[in-house]
């Protein structure tokens, strides 16, 4: 099997399981208990989140909760500070959890305000960050790295360009696909109001993540109940997938600098591949939707996006899973809703090219190796597929 | 252990003539099928009923499995009792009195249905002794008698053997029972109405196979998950179903590359047709069943419908023809699988759907189409490379 999806979820790594495993079997009690075994609970979870702290030099002036993972985090600030009439603005090519939460709140008379004609190659044009003062937007939430693309918004500059130019505008990142990929500064924070990642991504569990917040904020809950973490999101910690969770994120801080050249390099070869094959087969139309930069402040190294019209991307994936290969759909299309990514066609393309595209994002454990065969059995699929596609769309 | 009894009142079988026996003997059959993981229950036939004897504790779960089987058309759990006025009047006593305890008030009837004529006492004079007896113990508790809008019916069957008292009726499937009326096969789609049109023939007695046609090369693994798991929440109506599985992409791909775009739905529906019936005759199967309404979608005309039925004599059963998408959507969420059904899976009708297909698709054009390829050729390697699912061998999860 050849695995490139690892921006959809990632397996967990052997000495994370070891962790949770170990876990699992051992840190039962609950952490609100007041005896001894839920007093070391709670411990264990304080050790966790200093873990977390340090990988990801937060500051002590940040908190961090424990949630499910990358949507309730999103989803916990959004509606935790902008519920129900603050206004909210943001590029337009977030993932869903982010645009419909927006959504959500514009059912309440609080519509988002969209910059997407604001965007340049997937990201937000910074000399146009007026227009968030002009609309009075007292939140931007952003993409660190576009899940589609890879297109990176950095931090720092965004701060920088609203404080001059927006300094009501506070700012809210997804950091879903970039943690393990991007470094993570502690320069970053102080611009940063909240920020959302889950463990998945990163070689952890399913089922928790984190949302990093100014701790000078106050958050209007969407989960009451036992008032765990300080009431702002009730429900008892897991233990078990915290202490996982932690360990893949020292493990994916650590080893950022050897992945990111891992990726650097995967990502050449995949991109120099695809042109080669363009120049071998004339019917192959490769256009890349991601950036083709080396720069990390504007493309992450682990996703590649690009579009083949007129074979589409859905049958593609199908006959490249018959080979033993997965892979991402840009544009998830299928029968019942044949509508195209909202973020490629939001980056310019046609609702064909949207449709005729696939992400390939990349892990640790892919190789040279996986590239190869999988540019192969792309070009044998793509060729058995194109004359009769070609036909099709000739006559339409 | 205390146990009960359970009364399992049939529908049709009712009206049937000579042949009534067969048609009780496949109901028990099946009843004794539904309940195989239930312990130590006795299934009896009696003049006119289904009788079964089951531990307390297994009652309720035997009823929730019966509501299941076609045929019946209701159930009731009750106690064997001589038929004794003080005995059946102390156990409605005890069946009212709680009742009565929490509303306050309570109007009741006594019901009482003779099949031992030869019983001394007519049902009218046995409901007033009964009545007379609880009334004397309860209407000073609030207890009234109304026979027109009783909220509480005490009913008493007295049968030669014995006599049975309850107090409550769970409606069946009503029909006849699966397997009285031989063998059928139906084309199961991932969508809603299919599982609906296949669920209707198993209560006109039909035991229904399934045929699914998949695409997994163009639309991966997905929906054939889903089709699985449709056939298997239908089988639990039935037992002994089995779905055939047949690839699909090679006749697809030949008629998208060599035949009219307009008519490439009617083509594969022709295609679909021809090798279910292939497969109903080599599993002793008398007819097709689709899920087709006139006019639902473009293929559903009368014209394409005519068009895809002449490549079979066998017969088509579509007992949605005339429903309208409420109805059906309706009857899948009372058999459960809409749930299914409604997941965002696409079925091979949707490979390389044209822009505008045929709703008026003429027999000469689409016999000049199938003369672009090898369909004959086709279908057999497709025949010869169909999986058989046994459904009785999964385990359900829905």
């Amino acid at each position: 099997m050849i695995y490139l999806d690892n921006a959809a979820t990632t397996p967990i790594t052997p000495k994370v399981m070891d962790v949770l495993k170990e876990s699992l079997d051992s840190d039962f009690a609950n952490p609100s208990a007041i005896y001894s075994i839920g007093l070391d609970a709670r411990k264990l979870i304080e050790r966790a989140k200093e873990d977390i702290l340090v990988a990801l030099n937060i500051p002590s002036t940040h908190k961090i909760i424990f949630t499910s993972g990358g949507s309730e985090s999103n989803n916990l600030f959004i509606k935790g500070r902008c519920f129900p009439d603050k206004k909210v603005a943001y590029l337009g090519l977030e993932h869903p959890s982010i645009r419909e939460t927006l959504e959500y709140l514009g059912s309440f008379g609080n519509d988002p305000f969209s910059m997407l004609e604001y965007q340049t190659e997937g990201r937000l044009d910074l000399n146009d960050v007026s227009i968030l003062s002009e609309t009075r937007s007292k939140l931007l939430c952003l993409s660190h790295v576009n899940n589609e693309l890879g297109t990176v918004n950095d931090p720092i500059a965004v701060y920088n360009a609203l404080c001059a130019k927006a300094p009501d505008t506070r700012l809210f990142m997804d950091g879903v696909q970039a943690v393990g990929i991007l470094k993570i500064f502690s320069d970053m924070w102080p611009g940063l109001s909240g920020y959302s990642l889950s463990a998945h991504k990163i070689h952890g569990p399913k089922g928790i993540g984190l949302l990093i917040y100014d701790s000078k904020l106050s958050l209007i809950p969407i989960i009451h109940g036992g008032h765990q973490q300080n009431g702002v999101r009730s429900g008892t910690p897991p233990v078990p997938l915290i202490r996982a969770m932690a360990k893949a994120i020292s493990i994916a801080s650590e080893r950022i600098d050897e992945m990111q050249e891992h990726y650097k390099f995967l990502k050449n070869r995949l991109v120099q591949g695809l042109y080669e094959l363009s120049d071998r087969i004339p019917e192959l139309n490769i256009r890349l939707n991601s950036l083709e930069v080396d720069d990390l402040k504007r493309q992450s190294p682990s996703i590649v996006n690009f579009s083949f019209p007129p074979v589409e991307g859905e049958v593609l994936l199908h006959h490249l899973e018959a080979k033993g290969i997965f892979v991402g759909l840009g544009s998830a299309c299928s029968a019942s809703s044949k509508k195209p990514s909202k973020i490629l066609v939001g980056i310019g393309l046609s609702e064909e090219e949207a449709r005729c595209s696939l992400r390939i994002s990349f892990s640790g454990n892919n190789t040279i190796k996986d590239i190869d065969v999988f540019l192969e059995e792309f070009s044998c699929a793509y060729k058995s597929l194109y004359p009769t596609f070609s036909k099709t769309t000739i006559e339409n | 252990m205390e146990t009960r009894t359970l009364l399992i009142r049939y529908d049709e079988i009712g009206l049937k003539g000579r042949n009534r026996r067969h048609f009780e003997n496949q109901l028990v059959k099946n009843i004794r099928f539904a309940l195989n993981g239930i312990q130590n229950i006795k299934i009896n036939k009696i003049h006119g009923r289904i009788l079964g004897r089951v531990n307390l504790v297994d009652a309720e779960k035997c009823t929730a499995h019966l509501k299941s089987v076609p045929g019946i058309s209701s159930i009731s759990v009750g106690n064997s009792i001589e038929p004794d006025f003080d005995k059946i009047a102390s156990l409605g006593i005890d069946l009212i009195q709680e009742k009565l305890e929490s509303l306050g008030q309570l109007k009741f009837c006594v019901r009482t249905r003779r099949s031992n004529k030869s019983f001394p006492i007519t049902s009218k004079e046995f409901d007033f002794e009964v009545g007379a007896r609880i009334m004397e113990a309860l209407s000073f508790k609030g207890l009234s008698v109304d026979i027109n809008r009783a909220d509480f019916i005490l009913e008493v069957e007295i049968g030669p053997q014995e006599t049975i008292v309850f107090d409550n009726r769970v409606s069946g499937l009503c029909g006849l029972p699966v397997g009285s009326s031989g063998q059928v096969l139906s084309l199961l789609s991932g969508g809603v109405d299919s599982p609906v049109s296949t669920f209707k023939l198993m209560t006109r007695g039909c035991r229904v196979h399934s045929v699914f046609f998949d695409n997994r090369t163009f639309l991966g693994r997905g929906g054939y998950d889903k089709v699985v798991r449709l056939a298997q929440v239908l089988n639990r109506y039935q037992g002994g179903g089995k779905l055939f599985v047949v690839p699909f992409e090679d006749i697809q791909v030949a008629i998208r590359d060599n035949c009219h775009d307009m008519n490439r739905v009617v083509l594969y529906r022709r295609m679909m047709y021809r090798i279910a019936q292939a497969l109903a005759q080599l599993n002793n199967c008398h007819g097709l069943v689709t899920g087709e309404s006139v006019g639902q979608v473009a293929s559903q005309t009368l014209k394409n419908l005519a068009a895809v039925s002449c490549v079979t004599p066998m017969s088509v059963f579509r007992p949605l023809i005339g429903m309208n998408k409420q109805e059906i959507i309706i009857n899948a969420k009372n058999i459960g699988t809409y749930e299914i059904s409604i997941e965002d899976q696409p079925d091979c009708c949707s490979v390389f759907m044209p822009n505008h297909p045929t709703t008026r698709s003429k027999k000469k054009y689409l016999e000049s189409d199938e003369r672009l390829y090898p369909w004959e050729k086709l279908m057999t390697q497709a025949l010869a490379s169909v999986e058989t699912i046994n459904l009785d061998d999964l385990h359900v999860t829905t």
